[in-house]
Protein backbone atom coordinates (compact mmCIF):
# COMPACT_ATOMS: atom_id res chain seq x y z
CA UNK A 1 0.00 0.00 0.00
CA UNK A 2 1.24 3.60 -0.92
CA UNK A 3 1.92 5.22 2.48
CA UNK A 4 2.34 9.11 2.86
CA UNK A 5 5.90 8.71 3.31
CA UNK A 6 6.66 6.81 -0.02
CA UNK A 7 4.23 8.84 -1.97
CA UNK A 8 6.56 11.80 -0.64
CA UNK A 9 9.72 9.88 -1.88
CA UNK A 10 8.59 9.36 -5.40
CA UNK A 11 7.25 12.79 -5.84
CA UNK A 12 10.43 14.01 -4.83
CA UNK A 13 13.25 11.70 -6.86
CA UNK A 14 10.15 11.99 -10.07
CA UNK A 15 10.81 16.28 -9.14
CA UNK A 16 14.40 15.52 -9.49
CA UNK A 17 14.75 12.78 -12.22
CA UNK A 18 11.95 14.39 -14.77
CA UNK A 19 13.09 17.64 -13.55
CA UNK A 20 16.98 16.82 -14.72
CA UNK A 21 15.65 15.27 -17.87
CA UNK A 22 13.45 18.24 -18.93
CA UNK A 23 16.33 21.17 -18.16
CA UNK A 24 17.90 21.02 -21.72
CA UNK A 25 14.22 21.37 -22.94
CA UNK A 26 13.88 24.55 -20.53
CA UNK A 27 16.47 26.34 -21.23
CA UNK A 28 15.73 25.80 -25.10
CA UNK A 29 12.41 27.79 -24.91
CA UNK A 30 13.99 30.56 -22.10
CA UNK A 31 16.94 31.70 -23.77
CA UNK A 32 14.79 31.53 -27.68
CA UNK A 33 12.49 33.81 -25.60
CA UNK A 34 14.82 36.19 -25.12
CA UNK A 35 16.02 36.36 -28.13
CA UNK A 36 12.74 36.30 -29.78
CA UNK A 37 11.65 39.10 -27.15
CA UNK A 38 14.79 41.56 -28.63
CA UNK A 39 14.08 40.77 -32.19
CA UNK A 40 17.28 38.96 -32.56
CA UNK A 41 17.48 37.91 -36.55
CA UNK A 42 20.01 35.23 -37.69
CA UNK A 43 23.40 36.42 -39.65
CA UNK A 44 23.01 33.63 -42.37
CA UNK A 45 25.44 32.87 -45.16
CA UNK A 46 23.81 31.82 -48.38
CA UNK A 47 25.38 28.77 -50.27
CA UNK A 48 25.96 29.13 -53.70
CA UNK A 49 22.70 28.23 -55.65
CA UNK A 50 22.30 25.40 -57.53
CA UNK A 51 20.48 24.15 -60.61
CA UNK A 52 18.83 20.22 -60.97
CA UNK A 53 17.93 19.64 -64.48
CA UNK A 54 15.32 17.21 -65.44
CA UNK A 55 12.89 17.04 -62.88
CA UNK A 56 9.75 15.08 -63.09
CA UNK A 57 7.07 17.38 -61.78
CA UNK A 58 3.89 15.44 -60.07
CA UNK A 59 0.95 14.95 -62.54
CA UNK A 60 -1.27 15.67 -59.67
CA UNK A 61 0.87 18.59 -58.30
CA UNK A 62 -2.38 21.16 -59.71
CA UNK A 63 -5.35 19.44 -58.59
CA UNK A 64 -4.68 19.24 -54.87
CA UNK A 65 -4.51 21.14 -51.70
CA UNK A 66 -3.69 20.94 -48.31
CA UNK A 67 -1.04 18.40 -47.06
CA UNK A 68 -1.94 16.18 -50.38
CA UNK A 69 -0.09 19.04 -52.18
CA UNK A 70 2.99 19.12 -49.29
CA UNK A 71 3.22 15.31 -50.12
CA UNK A 72 3.50 15.65 -53.81
CA UNK A 73 5.45 18.73 -53.08
CA UNK A 74 8.07 16.08 -51.24
CA UNK A 75 8.98 14.27 -54.55
CA UNK A 76 10.16 17.24 -56.51
CA UNK A 77 12.62 17.43 -52.90
CA UNK A 78 13.73 14.01 -52.96
CA UNK A 79 14.37 15.05 -56.51
CA UNK A 80 16.48 17.61 -55.78
CA UNK A 81 17.95 16.24 -52.39
CA UNK A 82 16.02 18.26 -49.87
CA UNK A 83 14.21 17.22 -47.00
CA UNK A 84 13.01 19.20 -44.02
CA UNK A 85 9.31 21.12 -43.18
CA UNK A 86 7.76 22.92 -46.38
CA UNK A 87 6.96 26.15 -44.83
CA UNK A 88 4.52 27.09 -47.37
CA UNK A 89 3.85 26.66 -51.36
CA UNK A 90 3.82 29.39 -53.42
CA UNK A 91 2.82 29.16 -57.04
CA UNK A 92 3.47 32.01 -60.04
CA UNK A 93 1.46 31.05 -62.53
CA UNK A 94 2.44 33.88 -64.69
CA UNK A 95 5.98 32.96 -64.63
CA UNK A 96 4.62 29.07 -64.63
CA UNK A 97 6.78 28.58 -61.09
CA UNK A 98 6.51 27.46 -57.56
CA UNK A 99 8.64 28.70 -54.54
CA UNK A 100 9.20 26.02 -51.61
CA UNK A 101 10.75 27.53 -48.68
CA UNK A 102 12.23 24.53 -46.72
CA UNK A 103 13.33 24.76 -42.88
CA UNK A 104 14.93 22.70 -40.67
CA UNK A 105 16.53 24.00 -37.30
CA UNK A 106 19.36 26.22 -37.96
CA UNK A 107 19.09 25.96 -41.78
CA UNK A 108 16.46 27.42 -44.64
CA UNK A 109 16.39 26.19 -48.20
CA UNK A 110 14.23 27.80 -51.10
CA UNK A 111 13.51 25.43 -53.64
CA UNK A 112 11.99 27.43 -57.00
CA UNK A 113 11.06 25.04 -59.51
CA UNK A 114 9.91 26.44 -63.35
CA UNK A 115 7.32 23.74 -64.10
CA UNK A 116 8.20 23.93 -68.04
CA UNK A 117 11.64 23.31 -67.70
CA UNK A 118 11.69 21.13 -65.15
CA UNK A 119 14.51 23.00 -63.49
CA UNK A 120 15.10 23.73 -60.28
CA UNK A 121 17.40 26.30 -58.71
CA UNK A 122 18.62 25.50 -54.55
CA UNK A 123 19.56 27.74 -52.00
CA UNK A 124 20.32 26.88 -48.92
CA UNK A 125 21.24 29.52 -45.87
CA UNK A 126 22.79 28.26 -42.86
CA UNK A 127 21.08 30.43 -40.04
CA UNK A 128 23.28 29.13 -37.39
CA UNK A 129 22.23 28.10 -33.35
CA UNK A 130 20.20 31.25 -32.53
CA UNK A 131 17.70 30.72 -35.21
CA UNK A 132 17.64 26.53 -34.50
CA UNK A 133 16.19 27.76 -30.75
CA UNK A 134 13.74 30.22 -32.35
CA UNK A 135 12.53 27.87 -34.85
CA UNK A 136 12.07 25.12 -32.25
CA UNK A 137 10.06 27.73 -30.07
CA UNK A 138 7.86 28.46 -32.74
CA UNK A 139 7.06 24.92 -34.18
CA UNK A 140 4.68 23.58 -35.22
CA UNK A 141 3.03 27.15 -34.14
CA UNK A 142 -0.64 28.13 -35.00
CA UNK A 143 0.48 28.87 -38.96
CA UNK A 144 -0.65 26.86 -42.18
CA UNK A 145 -1.91 24.06 -40.02
CA UNK A 146 -2.96 22.35 -42.99
CA UNK A 147 0.30 21.30 -44.15
CA UNK A 148 1.78 21.75 -40.54
CA UNK A 149 3.72 18.41 -39.73
CA UNK A 150 4.36 17.31 -43.66
CA UNK A 151 7.51 16.52 -42.13
CA UNK A 152 8.21 13.55 -39.75
CA UNK A 153 10.61 15.63 -37.18
CA UNK A 154 8.18 18.24 -37.30
CA UNK A 155 5.58 15.86 -35.49
CA UNK A 156 7.84 14.43 -32.96
CA UNK A 157 8.98 17.41 -32.14
CA UNK A 158 5.33 18.72 -31.43
CA UNK A 159 5.25 15.56 -29.42
CA UNK A 160 8.00 16.56 -27.29
CA UNK A 161 6.91 20.17 -27.25
CA UNK A 162 3.87 18.87 -25.65
CA UNK A 163 5.61 16.67 -23.08
CA UNK A 164 7.44 19.59 -21.94
CA UNK A 165 4.37 21.35 -20.91
CA UNK A 166 2.86 18.07 -19.69
CA UNK A 167 6.10 17.75 -17.32
CA UNK A 168 6.65 21.93 -16.72
CA UNK A 169 3.33 21.57 -15.06
CA UNK A 170 3.83 18.12 -13.43
CA UNK A 171 7.59 19.84 -12.18
CA UNK A 172 5.37 23.45 -10.31
CA UNK A 173 2.76 21.54 -9.43
CA UNK A 174 5.10 18.53 -7.34
CA UNK A 175 7.37 21.51 -6.42
CA UNK A 176 4.63 23.01 -4.27
CA UNK A 177 3.78 19.89 -2.78
CA UNK A 178 7.71 19.21 -1.64
CA UNK A 179 7.74 22.91 -0.04
CA UNK A 180 4.49 22.40 1.43
CA UNK A 181 6.49 20.09 3.70
CA UNK A 182 8.81 22.63 4.43
CA UNK A 183 7.56 24.66 7.37
CA UNK A 184 10.52 27.10 7.93
CA UNK A 185 9.74 28.10 4.17
CA UNK A 186 6.22 27.77 4.34
CA UNK A 187 5.32 31.93 5.21
CA UNK A 188 7.62 33.43 2.77
CA UNK A 189 7.00 30.81 0.06
CA UNK A 190 3.65 31.72 0.60
CA UNK A 191 4.02 35.73 0.09
CA UNK A 192 5.83 35.13 -2.97
CA UNK A 193 3.57 32.57 -4.29
CA UNK A 194 0.89 35.55 -3.78
CA UNK A 195 2.87 38.28 -5.00
CA UNK A 196 3.35 35.90 -7.96
CA UNK A 197 0.14 35.16 -8.59
CA UNK A 198 -0.79 38.52 -7.82
CA UNK A 199 1.78 40.24 -10.06
CA UNK A 200 0.87 38.02 -13.30
CA UNK A 201 -2.94 38.57 -12.36
CA UNK A 202 -2.53 42.26 -12.05
CA UNK A 203 -0.06 42.45 -14.68
CA UNK A 204 -3.18 40.99 -17.18
CA UNK A 205 -5.88 42.89 -16.04
CA UNK A 206 -3.90 45.97 -16.80
CA UNK A 207 -2.89 45.13 -20.59
CA UNK A 208 -6.36 43.52 -20.84
CA UNK A 209 -8.22 46.69 -19.84
CA UNK A 210 -5.88 48.88 -21.42
CA UNK B 1 30.00 27.36 12.07
CA UNK B 2 28.91 25.98 8.06
CA UNK B 3 31.50 26.60 5.13
CA UNK B 4 30.95 28.53 2.82
CA UNK B 5 30.35 25.71 0.58
CA UNK B 6 27.48 24.82 2.53
CA UNK B 7 26.21 28.45 2.63
CA UNK B 8 25.79 28.62 -1.07
CA UNK B 9 24.09 25.59 -1.00
CA UNK B 10 21.61 26.39 1.64
CA UNK B 11 20.85 29.41 -0.23
CA UNK B 12 21.19 27.71 -3.51
CA UNK B 13 18.17 25.73 -2.29
CA UNK B 14 15.90 28.57 -0.71
CA UNK B 15 16.31 30.71 -4.28
CA UNK B 16 15.52 27.71 -5.75
CA UNK B 17 12.17 27.72 -4.21
CA UNK B 18 11.49 31.50 -4.01
CA UNK B 19 11.74 31.48 -7.52
CA UNK B 20 9.83 28.65 -8.39
CA UNK B 21 6.86 29.95 -6.14
CA UNK B 22 7.05 33.20 -7.56
CA UNK B 23 7.15 32.25 -10.78
CA UNK B 24 4.81 29.55 -10.69
CA UNK B 25 1.73 31.81 -11.84
CA UNK B 26 3.75 32.95 -15.18
CA UNK B 27 5.17 29.25 -16.14
CA UNK B 28 1.44 27.96 -16.19
CA UNK B 29 0.31 30.60 -18.63
CA UNK B 30 3.40 30.77 -20.79
CA UNK B 31 3.43 26.83 -20.84
CA UNK B 32 -0.43 26.35 -21.30
CA UNK B 33 -0.62 28.98 -23.67
CA UNK B 34 1.94 27.44 -25.60
CA UNK B 35 0.16 24.31 -25.96
CA UNK B 36 -2.75 26.20 -27.41
CA UNK B 37 -0.91 27.72 -30.04
CA UNK B 38 0.49 24.43 -31.19
CA UNK B 39 -3.22 22.65 -31.49
CA UNK B 40 -5.91 24.13 -32.62
CA UNK B 41 -8.66 22.61 -30.59
CA UNK B 42 -12.24 23.73 -31.04
CA UNK B 43 -13.43 24.93 -27.72
CA UNK B 44 -10.40 27.29 -27.86
CA UNK B 45 -12.00 28.73 -30.95
CA UNK B 46 -11.44 32.74 -30.67
CA UNK B 47 -11.73 34.25 -33.87
CA UNK B 48 -14.48 32.78 -35.72
CA UNK B 49 -16.32 34.55 -32.53
CA UNK B 50 -14.94 37.53 -32.26
CA UNK B 51 -17.08 40.57 -31.92
CA UNK B 52 -16.32 43.73 -34.58
CA UNK B 53 -17.41 47.04 -33.71
CA UNK B 54 -17.36 50.18 -35.79
CA UNK B 55 -17.49 53.93 -35.06
CA UNK B 56 -16.51 57.40 -36.50
CA UNK B 57 -15.09 60.40 -33.95
CA UNK B 58 -13.97 63.97 -35.17
CA UNK B 59 -10.66 64.75 -34.12
CA UNK B 60 -7.89 67.23 -34.52
CA UNK B 61 -4.88 67.23 -37.07
CA UNK B 62 -2.45 64.74 -35.07
CA UNK B 63 0.71 66.39 -33.60
CA UNK B 64 4.20 65.44 -33.89
CA UNK B 65 6.86 65.32 -36.59
CA UNK B 66 7.14 61.71 -37.08
CA UNK B 67 4.79 59.33 -37.72
CA UNK B 68 4.79 57.52 -34.66
CA UNK B 69 4.49 60.76 -32.48
CA UNK B 70 1.24 61.35 -34.74
CA UNK B 71 -0.25 58.65 -34.14
CA UNK B 72 0.47 58.51 -30.66
CA UNK B 73 -1.59 61.56 -30.65
CA UNK B 74 -4.29 60.01 -32.57
CA UNK B 75 -4.84 57.31 -30.73
CA UNK B 76 -4.85 59.61 -27.11
CA UNK B 77 -7.85 61.57 -28.99
CA UNK B 78 -9.74 58.60 -29.89
CA UNK B 79 -9.29 56.88 -26.33
CA UNK B 80 -7.74 53.99 -27.68
CA UNK B 81 -5.00 52.10 -25.73
CA UNK B 82 -2.11 49.43 -26.94
CA UNK B 83 0.45 48.48 -29.13
CA UNK B 84 0.69 50.78 -32.17
CA UNK B 85 1.48 47.69 -34.70
CA UNK B 86 1.58 49.44 -38.22
CA UNK B 87 1.38 53.35 -39.51
CA UNK B 88 0.31 53.45 -42.99
CA UNK B 89 0.03 56.98 -44.99
CA UNK B 90 -1.07 56.63 -48.51
CA UNK B 91 -2.09 59.79 -49.07
CA UNK B 92 -0.68 63.19 -47.21
CA UNK B 93 -4.30 63.52 -45.95
CA UNK B 94 -4.72 59.99 -44.51
CA UNK B 95 -3.31 58.32 -41.56
CA UNK B 96 -4.14 54.69 -41.02
CA UNK B 97 -2.53 52.56 -38.07
CA UNK B 98 -3.42 49.18 -36.51
CA UNK B 99 -2.94 49.22 -32.48
CA UNK B 100 -3.55 45.73 -30.71
CA UNK B 101 -3.41 44.85 -27.23
CA UNK B 102 -4.71 41.26 -25.84
CA UNK B 103 -7.92 40.76 -26.64
CA UNK B 104 -8.50 43.72 -28.61
CA UNK B 105 -7.53 44.98 -31.67
CA UNK B 106 -8.05 48.73 -33.42
CA UNK B 107 -7.83 49.32 -37.18
CA UNK B 108 -7.86 53.18 -37.38
CA UNK B 109 -8.27 55.18 -40.28
CA UNK B 110 -8.12 59.01 -40.30
CA UNK B 111 -9.00 61.60 -43.02
CA UNK B 112 -6.73 64.77 -41.91
CA UNK B 113 -9.32 66.68 -44.10
CA UNK B 114 -11.84 66.04 -43.01
CA UNK B 115 -10.60 65.43 -39.16
CA UNK B 116 -12.64 62.28 -38.70
CA UNK B 117 -11.47 58.84 -38.03
CA UNK B 118 -13.24 55.34 -38.15
CA UNK B 119 -12.59 53.18 -36.13
CA UNK B 120 -12.85 49.21 -36.34
CA UNK B 121 -12.46 47.54 -33.24
CA UNK B 122 -11.85 43.62 -33.02
CA UNK B 123 -12.72 42.02 -29.66
CA UNK B 124 -12.12 38.47 -29.30
CA UNK B 125 -13.06 35.56 -26.37
CA UNK B 126 -10.86 34.78 -23.15
CA UNK B 127 -8.74 32.08 -25.63
CA UNK B 128 -7.82 35.06 -27.77
CA UNK B 129 -6.83 37.24 -24.83
CA UNK B 130 -4.80 34.10 -23.56
CA UNK B 131 -3.12 33.06 -27.31
CA UNK B 132 -1.94 36.61 -27.86
CA UNK B 133 -0.14 37.19 -24.16
CA UNK B 134 1.91 34.72 -25.12
CA UNK B 135 3.16 36.50 -28.21
CA UNK B 136 2.20 39.99 -27.04
CA UNK B 137 6.29 41.46 -27.07
CA UNK B 138 6.38 44.52 -29.25
CA UNK B 139 8.14 43.14 -31.87
CA UNK B 140 7.16 43.61 -35.08
CA UNK B 141 7.25 40.80 -38.25
CA UNK B 142 9.86 42.40 -39.37
CA UNK B 143 12.00 41.75 -36.73
CA UNK B 144 11.64 45.74 -35.52
CA UNK B 145 11.65 46.29 -31.57
CA UNK B 146 9.58 49.29 -31.19
CA UNK B 147 7.40 48.99 -27.54
CA UNK B 148 5.66 52.74 -27.68
CA UNK B 149 3.04 51.27 -25.08
CA UNK B 150 4.13 51.08 -21.41
CA UNK B 151 2.59 48.16 -20.34
CA UNK B 152 4.06 46.09 -23.62
CA UNK B 153 7.70 47.15 -22.26
CA UNK B 154 6.37 45.67 -18.79
CA UNK B 155 4.95 42.78 -20.26
CA UNK B 156 8.16 41.94 -21.74
CA UNK B 157 9.97 42.63 -18.84
CA UNK B 158 8.17 39.58 -17.49
CA UNK B 159 8.49 37.63 -20.07
CA UNK B 160 12.79 38.25 -20.22
CA UNK B 161 12.42 37.82 -16.41
CA UNK B 162 10.25 34.51 -16.45
CA UNK B 163 13.02 32.99 -18.97
CA UNK B 164 16.29 34.15 -16.65
CA UNK B 165 13.64 33.04 -13.75
CA UNK B 166 13.91 29.33 -15.44
CA UNK B 167 18.02 29.23 -16.30
CA UNK B 168 18.42 29.65 -13.11
CA UNK B 169 15.61 27.03 -11.69
CA UNK B 170 17.63 25.23 -14.19
CA UNK B 171 21.25 25.79 -13.01
CA UNK B 172 20.45 26.24 -9.78
CA UNK B 173 18.26 22.27 -9.37
CA UNK B 174 21.94 20.71 -11.56
CA UNK B 175 23.68 22.74 -8.34
CA UNK B 176 21.37 20.65 -6.31
CA UNK B 177 21.30 17.24 -7.67
CA UNK B 178 24.99 17.12 -7.80
CA UNK B 179 25.48 17.37 -4.13
CA UNK B 180 23.36 14.35 -3.86
CA UNK B 181 25.93 11.67 -4.24
CA UNK B 182 24.01 8.79 -4.25
CA UNK B 183 21.33 9.91 -6.98
CA UNK B 184 24.30 11.36 -9.31
CA UNK B 185 23.99 7.58 -11.18
CA UNK B 186 20.59 8.19 -12.04
CA UNK B 187 20.76 11.65 -12.38
CA UNK B 188 23.58 11.64 -15.02
CA UNK B 189 21.25 9.31 -17.24
CA UNK B 190 18.29 11.66 -17.35
CA UNK B 191 20.46 14.68 -17.99
CA UNK B 192 22.79 12.67 -21.13
CA UNK B 193 18.51 11.51 -21.91
CA UNK B 194 17.07 15.36 -22.09
CA UNK B 195 20.31 16.83 -23.78
CA UNK B 196 21.00 13.73 -26.60
CA UNK B 197 17.15 14.06 -27.24
CA UNK B 198 16.87 17.83 -26.91
CA UNK B 199 20.53 18.39 -29.11
CA UNK B 200 19.45 16.15 -31.46
CA UNK B 201 16.72 18.71 -32.39
CA UNK B 202 19.31 21.94 -31.51
CA UNK B 203 22.12 20.90 -34.03
CA UNK B 204 21.84 17.39 -35.23
CA UNK B 205 18.98 17.82 -37.87
CA UNK B 206 20.94 19.90 -39.66
CA UNK B 207 23.82 17.36 -40.35
CA UNK B 208 21.06 15.03 -41.52
CA UNK B 209 20.90 14.10 -45.11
Amino acid sequence: MLTAKTFYRWTRDLHLYLGLYLSPFVLVFAISTILLNHGWKPVGVPASPRVVDGIEIPQDLERVQGMRRALEVKKILAQVGVSGEINFIRTIPRENRIIIPVARPGQETTVSVDLKARTAVVETRETGIGDALIYLHRSPGPHNVAIRGNWLFTRVWRWLADGTVYLLLFLSASGVYLWVFLRAERRLGLILLAVGCTSCVGVIYAIVRG
Amino acid sequence: MPSSGDKIALWNRKLHYYFGLYLLAFVWLFSLSGLLLNHQWEFAEFWEKRNTVTFERVIQPPKGMLDLERAGDLIRQLEISGEIGSITTRAPDSLEIQVARPGTMFQVKADLARQRASVQQINVNGWGVFRMLHTFSGVQRTGAVERDWLLTRIWSFFMDAVSAGLMFMVLSSLYMWWDIKKKRRLGMAAVVAGIASCGFFVAGLRALP
